[in-house]
Order: C-alpha cells, then structure tokens, then sequence
C-alpha cells in the first residue's frame, strides 16, 4: 500500500477530525492536523499528498483554495464547501436546482424596520457566512433586529413544520427529526426516509456530478402546504446523529481514500 | 432611452459619482439602489434595466448582483464573481499567480507566527470597506515591515478565527504603475509609491503604453471575470509585480473617467 501523507484542515483535533486520523492512521497512511494554531498558508504546506477539508471556516477554504491551486487534491472540493459556507451562494444554487429555499431579506436594520411588513414576522436572522446553528435567532419584531453600525442582516422567512436533518454518506441517506434551530449535536429521533426527501437529496447531489460524497441538509416540511424546504447545507457534518447502518466514520475515511486514488489516476 | 441601475453605497454615491451621473443622465434613464436604503427581496424584484453598474462592494451590493445574474440576462458590471474575488485579496492573489500573472509571493500567518520573508507588507485580507491605505512602517536592523492599518483592524481580537495576516513580500520599486482596464481599453499612468510620497495625485501623470502591463491586465481581468478594475503593479529588476486588483476603482482621477466608464457602460448595456 502507498505510504500518503495526508493533511487535515480542521477547527479542533478531536471529534470527526480525530477519529478520522485514527481511521486512516490504521490503514497505516501519515496524517497531520491543521489547525488554527499552526496552520500557515505556504508552500510549506505541499509536502502532503492531499487534504482533508473538515471545516468551512473562511481560513481553512482560504488554504483548500490555495492547495487546490498548487495541484494538491483537496477533499471536500473548496468551492463546493465554499458554496454551503456563503448564504447567499447556496440560496441561488438550490433555486438554479429547482429546490425550494426560503424567502430572504437583506438590508440595513433601518431599511428592515422600515420596510419590512409587522405581519411578515418571524424571520430567521443568520450570518451570511456561516453554517449550522451558530449566530442563527428567530427574530419576531422590529425590535428584535440589532446590528452592529447598521451593518448588513440576512433574514429567511420562517417555515413552520417539520424540521429534518438529513445525512447523506455516498449512497446512504439517514434522516432524523430536529427541533427547530438546533444545532447537529442534540439528540433526534430517526424516521423512515420519505421518499420525497431522498428526491430531494439526489437532486443535490447530482448537481455536483460525484463530487459531494458526504454531507447533510437541514430541511422543513412546511406544514401548510407539505412542501420540502431546504433551510442549511453542510458539506462536513460531525455526523453525531447518524444512528443507521455502519460507522459514518469508517465509511468518509474509505470514501476519501478512494476519491483520491480516482482523481489521481485521472 | 437606454436604463442604466446603479448599485451604489452612500459614501460613493456622496464623493465620487458626481460628474459620472451628471453625464450619464445626459445619455440614459439612471436608477439607483442604494445599499443603505434598499431591502433586497429575492421575491419580489422586477428590473427593466438594460445593465446595471456597481459602485460599491458591500455585502448586500453582492447579493442583488448575484441575485440579478441568476434572475436575468441583464449585464452585471461588475459580476459579483470578479467582485467577490476582487475584494478577497487571498483569493485573488491565488487565481492570478495560478493564471502565471507575476504577483509578490504572499502567506497567511496566524498571529504569532512571523512572516519568513526579509521586507514585507501586512496587507488587509478583506478589501470591503471604504477607507483608505494607512501605511505604519518600521525599519529594524536593516528589514523593512510595513502594515496596512486596515489589516491590523480587521483582525478580530476576540474571535480566534480571524487571527490571521495576509504578508506580501516587500518589492522596492522606484514607481508604482496604475492601470485601468476598462472593457477592451487600457489607460496608463505611473506615480511615485505611495510609502514615498502619501499624496499619490501629486506625482501620478499619464504614461505610454506597456504592452507587458497591457497583457497582465487583461489576463487579470478575463481570470476575475471583470470588465472594468485598476490594477497597481510595482518593478523590480526589470520585473512587474501585480500588488493590488481593485473592481471599484476611482475612475475621476483618468482624464475623462466619467465619460469613458459611461459610454462603456451604455455600450453594453442590452439592447
């Protein structure tokens, strides 16, 4: 077996990032973690034979970019961890797809206080660049929106339903029920995968043409209308809630591997 | 009448449009979109301009002209690609070096881990904001180091994420060349370094053309998808150096900027 160097460019050492070492560790490649601390962004990085892009934090694309420049293979590919991290990007990707989104607003505080209709409310404000629940709040009225130096806010109107958190690793969707705006980590209730869920999960994926090989999608069934609502991708979950068949851990290190010898012997 | 929108944000639309306007509401209906006082509704949008023109990189700016690309056929000036890229100087300075352009060789350090390089310049990663270069320059033992005061604000002090400083290595040149594309037209001019002389109007005047500058700036251009930038190049031993991409430049200081930027934007606007 090739003895690969592998990298890894993610925000901790443990969690996914840890186990995924020990995984490829035992499959007896070396693999060194980046992160925060001692990542610098150099050609000190291409002693490595690829990358493993756990996080979609700005620095880490800014290195899977970088990398992917200098004819290193990254995995996830940056541009499309890139496209789930940008709201903006991932919102018009999923309308080109034909996937419903939310409605969104942005503008000013003022412009949203002024203009924004009382009877619209709740909306949901989230950072632009961002992913899962951090910095996301339900925002019920005028009051409520408060940004720094009348900055840009991004709001999404608020889908009343069911909210799913759907992974997907290759082939295999596992699909849970969440409480509204919570993050990956709590506990959640695995159901059958409806059928119009998994359409929906395909249709994602095949946008990428085999190139999303794992990742998740925070969807609301709208109660009104039963309409699938595609609220936040991911494209590197922890993958905390997976309670289906085999170790999602054990599956991403294989996936990854072979992603790379396929790209490789192209 | 041709109907030209304009994207813009108060502080440009306060100082530098002025002449740009006046002439362009001679030749063509102008709306504007203020970002301060628009509220973007992906829903709820309807435009019969023939192009719109963006004065501004703000992040709402960004969003109307992705959301008028993915919605219409109307021409974006420019894309919010070649924007988007323009503004992140980490980014950019990845593309152009993959594209073969010459640019200083550049890092990402955190905090606490120093530049390798000899003489360097800490530049601001995110070029999104409206404010002006402030150089502080220190001379140690022979190095020059020089930090843009912008780069020193942008890092967030409590959030350990963006703890980080983009350095460009340091090319003493005796000029700094700028250089204006604007569709297929390129405009030259040359100034001493801003480091040297602050007030760079001072010493700015018009040169002839550089075919070698000519063909980096299109090649910057075609590789950020943008249509209308100024570029800064530096010279050392004979060699340019692209140092900065800007996709708002401040066409009032070409001699009839406004004019050309205008008949530019109504030659391609969409008929």
């Amino acid at each position: 077996m090739e003895n690969l160097n592998i990298g890894i460019l993610s925000k901790r050492k443990t969690m996914m990032a840890g186990k995924l070492k020990s995984c490829l560790k035992n499959k007896g490649f070396n693999i060194s973690i980046y992160t925060l601390e001692n990542l610098v962004i150099n050609e000190t990085l291409l002693n490595h034979d690829f990358y493993i892009l756990k996080s979609k934090s700005l620095f880490f694309l800014y290195a899977g970019f970088f990398l992917e420049a200098k004819n290193k293979v990254v995995i996830p590919k940056p541009q499309i961890s890139f496209i789930q991290k940008n709201r903006i990007q991932s919102h018009f990707l999923m309308r080109r797809i034909g996937l419903l989104t939310p409605e969104i607003y942005l503008g000013t505080q003022e412009t949203l206080k002024n203009q924004l209709d009382p009877n619209e409310y709740p909306f949901i404000l989230k950072p632009i660049m961002g992913s899962g629940s951090k910095g996301v709040k339900v925002i019920n009225s005028h009051e409520e929106i408060n940004s720094e130096n009348n900055a840009i806010t991004y709001l999404e109107k608020y889908i009343q339903g069911i909210h799913y958190n759907v992974y997907f690793i290759d082939e295999k969707i596992c699909t849970l029920i969440k409480p509204p705006l919570a993050n990956e980590h709590v506990d959640m209730k695995k159901i059958e995968t409806p059928n119009d869920v998994k359409e929906l999960i395909f249709k994602w994926k095949g946008y990428f043409k085999g190139n999303l090989l794992f990742g998740h999608l925070d969807i609301v069934r709208e109660e009104s209308s039963g309409n699938l609502y595609v609220v936040d991708p991911g494209s590197f979950p922890e993958f905390t809630n997976w309670k289906c068949d085999s170790s999602p851990v054990e599956s991403i290190c294989n996936l990854i591997i072979d992603n790379y010898r396929k790209t490789k012997d192209n | 009448m041709k109907k030209v929108g304009i994207i813009i944000d108060k502080y440009h639309l306060k100082y530098k449009v002025t002449e740009f306007l006046k002439y362009l509401r001679s030749k063509a209906d102008v709306s504007l979109y203020i970002e301060e006082e628009f509220l973007l509704n992906d829903k709820k949008l309807d435009f019969d301009e023939n192009i719109f023109f963006l004065k501004a990189k703000g992040d709402l700016v960004l969003a109307l002209a992705k959301l008028i690309e993915e919605e219409t056929s109307i021409p974006v000036i420019n894309s919010y690609k070649g924007s988007w890229l323009a503004i992140n100087r980490f980014l950019n300075s990845v593309y152009l070096q993959k594209a073969g352009i010459p640019i200083p060789d550049f890092s990402l350090n955190p905090i606490g881990i120093p530049s390798t390089y000899h003489d360097y310049i800490i530049k601001n990663i995110i070029d999104q904001k409206n404010y002006k270069f402030i150089p502080i320059v220190h001379k140690e033992n022979g190095q020059l180091k020089v930090a843009d005061q912008r780069a020193l604000d942008e890092v967030d002090k409590t959030d350990p994420r963006y703890n980080y400083l983009y350095y460009q290595k340091f090319i003493k040149s005796k000029f700094e060349y700028k250089i204006y594309g604007i569709g297929e037209e390129v405009y030259f001019s040359k100034q001493l370094p801003i480091l040297v002389n602050p007030n760079k109007m001072e010493t700015r005047k018009e040169i002839e053309e550089i075919p070698e500058l000519k063909e980096y700036c299109y090649k910057a251009m075609e590789v950020m998808n943008l249509e209308l930038a100024s570029l800064d190049f530096l010279k050392s031993k004979d060699q340019f150096y692209l140092t900065d991409i800007n996709c708002t430049p401040n066409f009032n200081y070409l001699k009839n900027g406004h004019q050309i930027v205008a008949n530019f934007l109504l030659k391609r606007a969409k008929t």
